[in-house]
């Protein structure tokens, strides 16, 4: 019976107009984002700059982060990001003065005046030729400032600052970015040669930029056949017809799922083949299965949460709240944390992990625990989800179950009132 | 297993408004006609049988399952909601086919009865007609259809012939009658004449509560003596209207001749006719107010 009906599912999955639309739009986000794919070439010795990329050098994390935190006591203006979004924070006198006396045990300096000889020597040493910064600032730190102390004092700032700012364990880290030298880039172009095989990095960036529209759209698709049934009166015809409730969520379910995955399979042989011809050219091997690994491990486990989120939420209360819903954790998810979480290895919980670069295949290998962590995490949350939308569905058959009319009346005498 | 529907003592609560009162009831192979006004609980009646509400207090069993094991008797029941629909952009056969899915009917099942039930319906013909495109009583058979795709012993139709045109709605009455033969089928209305030409055995619902169960004609016997008609000039109707129940009229120049119920004679132009079903259902609504 599943198998019957989930094909039946497919097919109305393929006459809705909400599906092509949904592929439209991947199409356009590939087209503008990747369209012009260009493969990476060999960096040469005395090319002007090789990029930047992150430190693990504790002495280089606390110079970075001080510096940070010295130019915005003195700016009296902080940026944060405390639930993904951005802030600007301003201190009132006490705890301004907590600040300072953060910074005057981290680096010795004592108040305004002396941190802003600092920032004008450094920006003054630092001037290329035609008057642009080489570097961010850097202070150094106190003598005998242990790592641990730093990072006791950097959360004391953090929480001064109400959290999500530069100084929070999260984002530390990151502070510490480095112009890549030539040798580095040279490892980092070998490592997506070698380890990555090449399609491996083009993967991860055609994963972090449909990952963006598959964290939405897929909503739109289970709210839109949710609401079909309502919509064409078919509820009760389909409520009293034998087949268990599992069976009729989970063939919709992974119906949809599987027409979602299809267009982002055929999408990526178009940067496979742009890899394969580079590979052939070069006389380099490919990893011919990268796109379709990267795919199901990393895209698929949110087109399957927000699938999963919009089936419940519509089945549950026969409206398009899931939308709203998921549109909000989508913005939450896009604009959660600073720009550093871009580069890779910083996945986190994030419903749309981000690695916005072909390279970095270190900071992926170091995150990939976390990675792994994450995606399985919504993808048994979304099975969960979808076991808990069967057990609402046949509470609805049963007659148990009927929130929409709640709702409705609830806003009706609200009206009146 | 008999087919048979048994209800014992079935009380229906919505909140705390009670929708059924105590209906005790044995429905069996035929036509069985449900009759009563809008909101008697017909709906709320058929909705149990058809597992779509769980019931608040009694017992049922239909052809022996207990209706409380809901997946083992959707297997055998049919149902036609009261607002019938499909999804509109399938044809007919596709939508069959989607339902005789749901039904765990299997490929070679389906490619048998979908074209066998949609010629016994007469939609033989609109098989790759969008379900949007159909009529209104072309959509009622195809409502029919479904409901007994799988075979089931029994059918429950409510309000079947709302909205359809006289010569579409003998048609579905004969349909019904003829499905009948091998099965229950439950027929829900307001419409006194569906049941009339259909059922032998009927019930009537009043708020919630049965006032009456058993034959046509034995419904029609209870307004034996009771129905007269009278040719009355139009000033006359008003008063006549508030004395007595009048169960129909016609218009004749400036007179009416009115059909109305009465103990006795009322006025000696006044004769006693021959009730009807009509005239019985007005009868038992309006006088005998629930006492059988």
């Amino acid at each position: 019976m599943f198998g019957q009906l989930w094909i039946k599912e497919c097919k109305q999955t393929a006459k809705s107009l909400t599906y092509w639309l949904i592929i439209l739009v991947l199409i356009l986000d590939f087209a503008t984002q990747l369209g012009g794919m260009e493969i990476m070439q060999k960096p040469k010795e005395g090319q002007e700059d090789y990029g930047w990329h992150t430190s693990n050098d504790k002495d280089i994390i606390m110079e970075s982060t001080l510096g940070i935190l010295a130019e915005e006591y003195n700016r009296e203006s902080y940026t944060t990001y405390p639930i993904g979004f951005y802030k600007q924070v301003t201190l009132d006198e006490s705890e301004d003065q907590k600040i300072a006396e953060i910074l005057k045990e981290a680096t010795g300096l004592d108040g305004r005046a002396e941190i802003d000889q600092k920032i004008e020597e450094w920006y003054g040493s630092q001037q290329d030729d035609s008057g642009q910064m080489t570097a961010p600032l850097a202070l150094q730190p106190s003598k005998g400032l242990s790592y641990e102390r730093f990072e006791e004092l950097m959360d004391q700032a953090d929480s001064i600052l109400g959290g999500g700012s530069s100084y929070g364990a999260a984002y530390r880290k990151s502070n510490a970015q480095i112009p890549m030298t030539y040798e580095e880039a040279l490892e980092e172009y070998h490592a997506l040669l070698e380890k990555d095989k090449i399609t491996g990095g083009y993967a991860r960036l055609f994963s972090d930029y449909m990952v963006i529209f598959l964290g939405i759209l897929p909503v739109f698709l289970s709210v839109a056949r949710g609401l079909r049934d309502r919509r064409a009166g078919m509820q009760e015809l389909i409520y009293t017809r034998k087949c268990p409730s599992i069976v009729i969520v989970a063939s919709r379910y992974f119906a949809m799922l599987v027409m979602l995955i299809l267009p982002v399979l055929m999408i990526s042989l178009v940067p496979l083949s742009q890899c394969m011809a580079y590979g052939k050219a070069a006389a380099l091997s490919v990893d011919m299965l990268a796109f379709v690994k990267y795919t199901f491990g990393w895209l698929v486990p949110t087109i399957m949460a927000v699938l999963a989120v919009g089936m419940f939420l519509t089945e549950l209360t026969d409206t398009a709240l899931a939308v709203l819903l998921q549109g909000a954790w989508w913005f939450v998810g896009l604009f959660s944390g600073s720009q550093d979480i871009l580069h890779g290895g910083l996945y986190g919980w994030n419903l749309m992990p981000r690695h916005n670069t072909e390279l970095n295949w270190a900071g992926y290998h170091s995150g990939f625990s976390q990675l792994a962590a994450n995606r399985i995490l919504y993808a048994l949350s979304a099975i969960a989800l979808v076991a808990l939308t069967a057990f609402v569905y046949t509470m609805k058959r049963k007659g148990r179950l009927q929130i929409r009319g709640k709702i409705l009346a609830n806003r009706k005498s609200k009206s009146k009132a | 297993m008999a087919a048979t529907i048994k209800i014992q003592n079935l009380n229906q609560y919505y909140g705390k408004k009670q929708a059924l009162n105590s209906i005790d009831l044995i429905i069996e192979t035929g036509m069985f006609g449900l009759l009563g006004r809008n909101g008697a609980g017909k709906t709320t009646l058929m909705k149990v049988l058809a597992t779509l509400l769980p019931k608040s207090e009694g017992e049922i069993a239909v052809c022996g399952k207990n209706i409380e094991h809901a997946q083992s008797v959707r297997k055998i029941v049919g149902y036609l909601p009261q607002d019938f629909s499909m999804y509109p952009n399938m044809t007919v056969y596709e939508a069959m086919d989607y339902l005789g899915v749901l039904s765990g009917l299997s490929a070679r099942q389906r490619r048998q009865r979908i074209p066998r039930l949609l010629q016994k319906v007469n939609l033989q013909d609109a098989q790759r007609k969008k379900v949007k495109a159909l009529s209104g009583g072309m959509k009622r058979r195809l409502g029919i259809a479904q409901a007994i795709l799988h075979n089931p012993k029994v059918l429950i139709v409510d309000e079947p012939t709302a909205g359809l045109d006289p010569e579409e709605r003998v048609r579905f009455r004969n349909l019904l009658c003829e499905i009948a033969e091998e099965r229950i089928v439950i027929l829900s209305t307001h419409i006194v004449g569906d049941i009339e030409a259909t059922c032998e055995n009927i019930a009537v619902l009043d708020k919630g509560s049965i006032i009456y169960q058993g034959t046509v004609s034995d419904l029609i016997g209870l307004a034996d003596g009771k129905v007269y008609s009278a040719e009355i000039s139009k000033r006359e109707l008003e008063l006549l209207k508030k004395k007595y129940i009048v169960t129909s009229m016609l218009t004749l120049g400036n007179n009416v001749m009115v059909r109305f119920l009465a103990d006795t004679q009322p006025f000696a132009s006044a004769r006693l006719c021959e009730p009807g079903a009509e005239d019985a259902y007005m009868y038992l609504m309006h006088t005998v107010g629930g006492e059988v």
